[in-house]
């Protein structure tokens, strides 16, 4: 008997030896949605950290036909992808999907990903949440969480960082109707396969936001990316949630950590235990936990 | 953390790009990632805070250069900054401040093109630079440096320039000369933007005054052809006034190089190495990309036996050199592309076999 096959050898959509940086979520990400997708996919993907470490020419992680664009036209391209498959009459069975990263997805492609969602193509959209631009070197995106240290929004003496919260899109996604909207984390392979799955064997736009923690950019040990992610989930700032035709149909429980659980270990946040101005941000970030934790019913 | 000032210190391009701004008295830029440039928002995110002026990241490119069309039309002193494939994005932008006789500073630190290409230092987004970029008859006054020190003198010139044509300004850079460090000296006298002329055009609120009108829109076109022509205008006067270029070694040389920015550098250690083994050569070097110096070229080309054109792109600047040579004498193109930077003794060997040829 031979020895058994690791998911990607058989389903050959994303290869090991690209050049992701040890730890990094979006890579273990992207296996394990490609394990679930399949061969049988073709890829628009925005630049990014993504498209930078697994595509240097001539070099590919792909086991998939993948395209790239420029930043703010992934859903355009893949839209374009998919119309014209069908027209061909060879979309059957092929699943379009498009990548980025939440600058990517939140700032400058927002316009194309609506147009793509109104329009009905049938494409998966997912967008990589590592909530800033990584690749050009930290800085801030819609996606950045309160109180986050960037280089375009650095604390110290006049800022104590970030000062929104991050953009909402998975609920402006749902707003379009589109027929399935998701949150998701690296850390929790099995929730994020099962949504995966679900999103790929429903025809028409869909939407996953996968949150993928960054060792370099959030500045913490790069053996702890599991236990980042998971904790982003179990205090409740990144809720997993999902939309069916713009209604939450299920959200995962949690156990409600304190928010310092999760913030203590990331440099991004470390200024803000430093001062009593920070305190009252934490504070602040405990509040906005509390108000997802109510408005998603995520404990109990 | 403000900077020491009146002594030599050490400095990227792109930080210097970013002083200078704060210096001429910007306190409002837009920005948007995208390398290499980062250095200049990150900056500006860190002091643009100390002066009381605005950093803004865009949600894209085309934000940031229409926050910059909001803010000039305001009567702001604004800058941009981005790399090539997002001055791509801008360009409608550029096109509407233009015609909207806006002044704004612009910087393009460009790299290897087209498409997604890379980050390695180019010059091939010369054309799109100095023939107008976006849709319509319209330029942007153009300079380019060849050292951090330069890169900060003209950086802050710029907005007066701007000023003064009521037009975008674009510093031309390229990724050498905005990751490199030199010694730099930034000088003690700053800019305060309440020290700058007053500006009567702008739309800063119409209280006891006429209201005044920004627009690039003209239905009738007697009306669209008089803007334009007073906008060429001012393109004249800056031909007349504004040429800017160096000249190193040309006493004497039969063979002339032309060159700008991060060529230039490479080109005079080769005109050096060449003089040194005794090679009749010498380098022209524009500053302002446009207005061109077209005539001083005219004039070079009577002296000189040849032109050799050196570039990070396949016969852009040549184009402009042949145009304002005239058939005067022969003009080489040694263009390098890609993101590839020859070294002064590749250079060196074009020379050579430049002259070995006659």
């Amino acid at each position: 008997m031979s020895a058994p096959k690791f998911a990607y050898e058989t389903t050959r959509g994303f290869l090991p030896g690209h050049r992701a940086c040890a730890g990094c979520g979006q890579a273990a990400a992207v296996r394990v949605i490609m394990e679930v997708v399949g061969p049988k996919a073709v890829a628009a993907n925005a630049t990014g950290c993504l498209e930078v470490f697994s595509t240097p020419h001539p070099e590919s992680a792909w086991g998939i036909p993948w395209i790239h664009s420029l930043f703010e036209n992934q859903a355009a391209v893949a839209s374009g992808i998919e119309a014209a498959l069908k027209k061909q009459g060879k979309l059957d069975g092929v699943k379009v999907l498009a990548f980025g990263g939440d600058g990517a997805t939140l700032d400058i492609g927002f316009g194309a990903l609506s147009g793509m969602f109104e329009r009905g193509h049938d494409v998966l959209y997912v967008c990589m949440d590592n909530e800033a631009y990584m690749n050009t070197g930290v800085q801030r995106s819609g996606s950045t969480p309160f109180a986050a240290s960037t280089t375009t929004s650095p604390a110290g003496r006049m800022s104590f960082g970030e000062d929104r919260p991050k953009k909402d899109l998975p609920a402006i996604a749902a707003a379009h109707g589109i027929p399935y909207v998701a949150t998701a984390s690296m850390s929790l392979f099995a929730d994020l396969r099962r949504k995966v799955k679900k999103a790929v064997g429903t025809r028409g736009p869909k939407y996953v936001q996968v949150h993928v923690p960054c060792p370099p950019g959030w500045g913490y040990d790069e053996k702890l990316s599991m236990e980042v992610g998971r904790l982003a989930v179990e205090c409740g700032l990144y809720p997993l949630v999902e939309w069916e035709n713009g209604k939450v149909t299920r959200v995962r429980k949690i156990k409600k950590v304190p928010v310092e659980e999760y913030l203590k270990g990331q440099r991004r946040f470390r200024h803000l235990f430093r001062t009593e101005e920070g305190k009252a941000q934490i504070a602040r970030i405990q509040e906005l936990a509390d108000e997802s934790i109510e408005r998603y019913g995520l404990v109990g | 953390m403000m900077v020491a000032r009146g002594e030599r210190i050490l400095m990227r391009g792109n930080e210097a790009i970013a002083q200078a701004a704060l210096d001429a008295g910007c306190r409002a830029y837009f920005g948007y990632p995208i390398t290499p440039q980062n250095q200049i928002p990150d900056y500006l995110a860190a002091h643009m805070p100390e002066v009381g002026g605005v950093f803004v990241q865009a949600e894209s490119e085309v934000g940031a250069i229409n926050m910059v069309y909001g803010a000039a039309a305001a009567g702001a002193r604004t800058m941009t900054t981005s790399s090539s494939p997002g001055i791509s994005l801008k360009q409608e932008g550029i096109s509407y401040i233009a015609e909207s006789e806006l002044p704004c500073v612009i910087v393009n630190i460009m790299r290897g093109g087209s498409g997604l290409g890379n980050i390695a230092p180019a010059q091939a987004d010369y054309f799109q630079a100095v023939k107008g970029g976006g849709h319509g008859d319209y330029r942007t006054l153009v300079l380019a440096g060849w050292s951090v020190q330069e890169l900060y003198d003209l950086t802050r010139e710029a907005f007066d320039i701007a000023d003064r044509y009521r037009s975008p300004v674009m510093i031309l850079g390229d990724a050498l000369m905005g990751q490199m460090m030199e010694p730099v000296v930034i000088p003690q006298e700053v800019v305060e933007p309440e020290d700058l002329p007053a500006k009567p055009w702008a739309t800063d609120g119409a209280k006891g005054r006429p209201r005044n009108i920004i627009n690039s829109l003209y239905i009738e076109a007697p009306d669209l052809e008089e803007v334009n022509l007073r906008i060429q205008g001012r393109y004249d006067e800056a031909a007349a006034s504004e040429v800017r270029y160096t000249t190193e070694h040309l006493a004497g040389a039969k063979i002339a190089l032309v060159g700008y920015g991060t060529t230039a550098r490479i080109s005079v250690a080769a005109v050096e190495q060449g003089r040194a083994a005794g090679l009749p050569v010498g380098l022209f070097r524009p500053i302002s990309l446009f207005p061109f110096p077209s005539g001083q070229i005219a004039d070079l080309a009577e002296q000189v036996e040849a032109i050799l054109v050196v570039e990070l792109s396949l016969g852009q600047l040549a184009e402009d050199v042949r145009l304002a040579v005239e058939g005067r004498c022969p003009v080489h193109l040694y263009g390098r592309t890609g993101g590839i930077v020859p070294t002064p003794a590749q250079v060196l060997g074009e020379i050579e076999r430049l002259a070995a040829e006659k």
